[in-house]
């Protein structure tokens, strides 16, 4: 392969057809655009998600009576199940330190005794099982309830089975509408670059007469694809990744209970996530490598 | 180099491009083909190229069978044929100098030699001061005379010329046909399709004439027109 004469070639006709080397970097800049918002928006997703499911738990209220052996008995037979990922105690006095921190010294300072009981904070592995979970605790001993109710097992199931069920329909949402798009995407892609090919197939026909292989004739178009994906991949990733980090400066300093994850630029070190910039650049660049060669399909056919 | 037994070329809805054709030219010769607008000289090139399948008989180029040749060796079968066009098929962003240069390319001619061989030829056909143009910026008949440089510089055993002098003035295109017969004395094989009645009459060459894709006259030192002194010849 001559690639010094490749290169020249190729980069000589992305100057030349100037016009078609914006087209078809546009185009990809915006593909990548509407790729790499999906994949920034579904990592907060899915952290969100995350985060919401850890907040998941279950208040497990004590008898002020319970011995310590009693209260370390239970920490470790609900320890032992397995559904269960953590288990914090909570004492009265911490109880009562939290409670301070809410409501201020005002109140407190004027109890006799704490009233407040000692806790558990059962952590499930799946959000899905709190009410599995929930049930086993209601009739251990252990258990202080109001006589009558249930009151000393808590959890806000409800609310956050529905912020999590509302999270997964817009994850598929997004990966619909990112079909959707990856589709037109390729369509705009392949559209440009036929039509770069249709203005030089008298070259292409020249070269073939001259006794230019297939390949010799193919690779400064892939080449130039390849170069025009990656530029408007970079421009893209760049986008992407400024649009991200305001956003979420704007939310750190403005929502206090909202936080906005970064998505990485670069490869951080671990596989997951690949960074913005690796992984829209090297799909940028294949899409107009590929774009070339399938365009260049029908005036190769002999 | 090249024989044709019994080809017959006709296109999709009974167009008659080439009837029943038979033909041998040896090694070396130089070869007028004439006829009528349509009558099938560009047929009969772009079958020589593999460009075209003939639908019936047999081509041979060089003593490979065309029929036979898998299409990934067409590429190779071309580059041992020069070809000079009406229309002269230069890379219009190339410039006089990369086109000629582009042939080389594509044989995998190391940079070397092309530095070497490119202005040669160029110098060759009188271009030596047009290398760095582009094809627009030169005259008809320089832009022919590149192509016929670009056709040459391999040195192909086959040159094949569809109306090279067809768009060029008259004077220019004594100055072209003057670089084919250099050409045919290196040994190279030249077959020129044309309706340039002088030309054909000056030089008196082999003329095959065709019309309605029939070989029609065949003959040694031939003019454009039939002439009663050929009949008298009794070739
Ligand atoms: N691609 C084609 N499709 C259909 N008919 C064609 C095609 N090319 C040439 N022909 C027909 O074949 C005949 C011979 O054409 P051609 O070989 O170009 O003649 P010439 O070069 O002598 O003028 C003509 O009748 C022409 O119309
Ligand atoms: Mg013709």
């Amino acid at each position: 392969m001559r690639l010094g004469f490749f290169l020249r070639e190729a980069l000589g006709s992305l100057r030349r057809n100037w016009v078609m080397t914006m087209a078809a970097v546009i185009t990809v800049f915006i593909s990548t655009v509407i790729l790499g918002s999906v994949l920034v928006m579904g990592e907060n997703l899915d952290r969100g998600a995350t985060s919401l499911e850890n907040r998941v738990m279950i208040e497990v209220f004590i008898k002020d009576d319970a011995t310590p052996q009693e209260q370390k008995a239970f920490q470790q037979k609900v320890l032992a199940m397995s559904q269960v990922k953590e288990v914090n105690f909570v004492s009265k006095e911490e109880a009562l330190d939290r409670f301070r921190e809410t409501v201020g010294d005002y109140i407190t300072k004027n109890l006799a005794t704490n009233p407040l009981p000692a806790s558990f904070e059962v952590y499930v592995k799946d959000a899905d099982q709190v009410d599995a979970v929930a049930a086993l605790f209601y009739d251990e001993p252990i258990v202080s309830h109001t006589p009558g109710t249930q009151d000393g097992v808590q959890y806000a199931a409800k609310t956050v089975r529905r912020m999590l069920r509302t999270i997964d329909l817009i994850r598929w949402g997004m990966w619909g509408a990112t079909a959707l798009f990856a589709a037109a995407a390729i369509l705009l892609i392949s559209t440009t670059v036929r039509l770069s090919i249709f203005a030089r197939r008298r070259e292409v026909e020249i070269m073939r007469l001259v006794g230019a292989t297939n390949w010799f004739i193919r690779w400064p178009f892939v080449i130039e694809g390849f170069a025009a994906g990656l530029i408007g991949a970079i421009i893209g990733a760049l986008s992407v990744y400024l649009v991200n980090w305001a956003v979420a400066d704007w939310l750190k300093n403005s929502v206090d209970y909202l936080d906005a994850y970064v998505y990485p630029l670069w490869w951080q070190g671990d596989t997951w996530p690949l960074g913005l910039l690796p992984t829209l650049a090297l799909l940028g660049g294949v899409l107009g490598a590929a774009g070339g060669l399938v365009a260049l399909r029908r005036y190769l056919r002999t | 180099m090249i024989v044709f037994e019994n080809v017959t070329k006709t296109y999709d809805p009974d167009v008659v491009g080439l009837q029943d054709f038979t033909c041998h030219i040896g090694k070396g010769e130089f070869v007028f083909l004439v006829g009528a607008s349509g009558s099938g000289k560009s047929t009969l090139i772009k079958l020589v190229l593999k460009e075209l399948e003939p639908t019936e008989g047999r081509i041979l180029v060089a003593g490979r069978n065309l029929g036979t040749l898998p299409q990934r060796k067409v590429p190779l079968l071309r580059r041992n044929i020069g070809c000079v066009f009406q229309d002269f098929k230069l890379l219009p962003n190339k410039t006089v100098y990369e086109n000629v240069a582009y042939a080389l390319e594509v044989v995998g001619e190391p940079r070397r030699m092309i530095r070497r061989k490119v202005p040669e030829i160029l110098n060759l056909v009188g271009l030596g001061e047009k290398t760095n143009s582009l094809p627009h910026e030169i005259s008809g008949g320089e832009q022919q005379r590149v192509s016929v440089a670009r056709a040459f510089v391999n040195h192909p055993p086959l040159l094949l010329a569809d109306e090279p002098t067809g768009n060029i003035d008259p004077e220019t295109a004594v100055g072209i046909m003057q670089l084919l017969v250099r050409i045919n004395r290196t040994g190279t094989t030249v077959v020129i399709a044309t309706h340039d009645r002088e030309m054909v009459n000056r030089m008196r060459r082999r003329v095959l004439q065709l019309d309605a894709g029939r070989l029609v006259r065949d003959e040694r030192r031939g003019s454009y027109d039939q002439t009663p002194d050929d009949l008298e010849e009794g070739v």
